[in-house]
């Protein structure tokens, strides 16, 4: 598998966010393709290959870059409908939010994230907490084999 | 009516028959003296009118003086007696006078023979006339000595009626108050031990949570009363459980919102400061080289304010965590935990040299996440306000104040003045400049809170320049009730 071939699904609503987690991944120097969906429904819909994105074809994103506020279907919803498909159910799904309440982090672990991350204000942190991120589930991390 | 108004009827009604039995008995007692009195007074009666008749008899056979002299002393004797009566009635009173009127004829007689026995004695006439006056005293004599005999004998009668008097009327007084007291005791259990089975039934079913038991006791007595209010108490205890029931219902809503409230403030209040952050430090790497100083230092105000801000935020939801969380009590051993914090505290900033000293085995029962923050504030307080001292020294203690475990925290750094104190405890008052001691205000308030929640009392002395002693005073009442009584905690 060539670096291009290792692609991000970012599930983000938040304009602003998903310019800074651009940017962040960039000067990280992660090349990696990034797709951005800004509702839990478009996720799965990208996921599964279906509605708007039912001409992509089965491929599936490396790892899942999951903010939990989201319109429609919320982040957790969303790692639900994924770990109730056998075909997402171990894709490494890494939860990015701004909150970090406990009930939250209990939940995205119990639904099954691979990790859960909070996004910090300081935005030096924040690269610093995306570009561990990248080399570590994009680079070190050893994907489960297709379902 | 009242009890006390039975109590006091059913108090007379016995000692009223007592005092009648006594009274009775005494009557009775008195006329079987009376009677003993009159059976005296009949013997020697008789026993006079035995003498006299002895006297008379030798008088008349031998008309010796000495015979005479002694019919003149019985007489007296019998005179004495007749005028010396016990009271008698009726009959017996009768028998006395007729007993009287023939000693008097007797006497009469006895004065005739006296008389004539000095006139000779060899007259027929004169020996037929004594004769006969003779038998006639003997003939009255012998009556008198019968209808004494019948006074002895009524006075024995009476004596046995007088007892059998006694024996009838101390059986009725017993009669009488077996029945009082069978009566009283029967009003006791209707009145008194029946109310109070079915108050102790009542408190007992109260007790158990039974609200809406009442007792409905109709009877106007003190029991009544207390049983009217009882039922009131439980009235008014049933409003206030369902007004408490209201209002913790309330409160669990409200907790349910500010929990929504805080969630919401933790999401969407930080993303817009991120994207302020991030922006400005895009613009500062993009675009660093064609941006002033001044630009450049603009940028970094915002970037240091979204920052602040942030912390901001998180301190209060942590001061919100603090009154939300449920509190899991257990022993809390403080010494290792202070030591904890200011080895973490001196790893951060191990250029600072702070010297600091532990009370050993300092415990206390609490909940151990809730103390750990608020020592943990109170500790990188001491941290913070020491940073400007050379001989920094920090102190977590324990004394005993008035029988009273007191912990405390203790620094020599730059303290405050006491005139300021009572804004201590208010989230975002600060007695420092942000230039001088950087801060938000919100630890000691989070102090507070966890004091609060624990039960527990806070207090401070201070000094300007000389340092600040934190101290608090756990009372033995935490308890997991407190848990309980937090809603949905």
């Amino acid at each position: 598998m060539n670096e291009e071939s290792k692609t991000i699904l970012l599930v983000e609503d938040n304009d602003d966010d998903v310019a800074l987690t651009l940017r962040a991944f960039k000067r990280s120097h992660l090349m990696n393709p990034v797709t951005v969906v800004r509702d839990g429904v478009e996720a799965l819909d990208f996921l599964f290959a279906r509605g708007a994105y039912a001409d992509k074809g089965e491929a599936l994103p490396t790892l899942v870059i999951l903010d939990l506020k989201l319109p429609k279907l919320d982040g957790l919803g969303v790692l639900k409908a994924m770990r109730a498909d056998t075909r997402t159910a171990l894709l490494p799904t890494v939860i990015l939010t701004s909150s970090k309440e406990e009930q939250d982090v209990v939940a995205g672990y119990s639904l099954g994230a691979n990790s859960y991350v909070r996004k910090p204000v300081d935005f030096a942190e924040f690269l610093e907490a995306v570009k561990i991120l990248g080399i570590y589930w994009l680079a070190l991390n050893q994907v489960p084999p297709p379902q | 009516m009242k009890i006390r108004t039975k109590a006091t009827i059913a108090a007379t009604m016995m000692l009223g028959t007592m005092v009648l039995i006594a009274a009775s008995i005494g009557w009775a007692d008195a006329q079987v003296r009376a009677a003993i009195a009159q059976r005296r007074h009949s013997a020697e009666i008789a026993s006079a009118l035995n003498n006299m008749r002895m006297v008379t008899f030798e008088f008349l056979l031998n008309r010796r003086d000495r015979a005479r002299f002694q019919e003149q002393i019985v007489w007296e004797r019998l005179e004495r007696l007749f005028a010396n009566p016990v009271a008698l009635e009726g009959p017996a009173a009768r028998t006395l006078a007729s007993l009287r009127g023939q000693g008097e004829h007797s006497h009469r007689l006895f004065s005739e023979v006296e008389a004539s026995s000095g006139v000779d004695s060899t007259d027929e006439v004169q020996r037929r006339f004594e004769a006969q006056l003779s038998s006639r005293i003997m003939i009255l004599q012998q009556n008198s000595l019968v209808q004494a005999e019948q006074l002895i004998h009524d006075a024995e009668n009476r004596i046995d009626d007088a007892q059998r008097r006694v024996v009838v009327v101390t059986g009725m007084g017993l009669v009488l108050m077996a029945l009082l007291t069978a009566v009283t005791a029967w009003l006791f259990r209707r009145d008194v031990l029946g109310p109070i089975a079915r108050l102790e039934l009542a408190t007992r079913e109260v007790a158990a949570g039974n609200w809406s038991f009442e007792l409905d006791e109709g009877s106007a007595d003190e029991l009544g009363d207390m049983a009217r209010h009882f039922d009131a108490m439980t009235r008014a205890l049933r409003d206030s459980f369902n007004q408490l029931q209201v209002s913790n219902r309330d409160l669990v809503v409200l907790n349910k919102e500010l929990e929504s409230f805080s969630y919401s403030v933790s999401h969407d209040l930080r993303s817009p400061l991120r994207s302020m952050d991030g922006f400005s430090l895009a613009l500062l790497e993009d675009y660093g080289d064609r941006l002033d100083e001044e630009a450049r230092d603009s940028l970094q105000r915002i970037r240091a304010a979204s920052q602040r801000m942030g912390r901001l935020i998180d301190e209060l939801l942590g001061l919100a965590r603090v009154t939300r969380a449920e509190l899991r009590i257990q022993e809390v051993d403080l010494s290792a935990m202070a030591e904890d914090i200011l080895s973490t505290l001196a790893k951060a900033e191990p250029d600072r040299r702070v010297r600091w000293e532990i009370d050993r085995h300092m415990r206390v029962r609490g909940d151990r996440e809730l103390v750990a923050i608020a020592l943990q504030n109170l500790l990188a307080n001491a941290w913070k306000f020491t940073s400007k001292v050379e001989e920094a020294v920090i102190r977590v203690g324990t004394r005993d104040e008035d029988g009273e475990q007191v912990f405390f925290v203790s620094d020599n750094g730059a303290g405050f003045d006491m005139a300021y104190a009572s804004r201590l405890f208010g989230a975002f008052q600060r007695l420092h400049h942000e230039r001088d001691f950087p801060g938000t205000g919100v630890g000691l308030a989070t102090v507070q809170r966890v004091m609060h929640r624990h039960g527990w009392s806070l207090g401070a002395s201070a000094a300007l320049g000389q340092g600040a002693t934190f101290y608090f005073r756990p009372t033995e009442q935490v308890d997991e009730r407190r848990e309980q009584d937090h809603p949905a905690g």
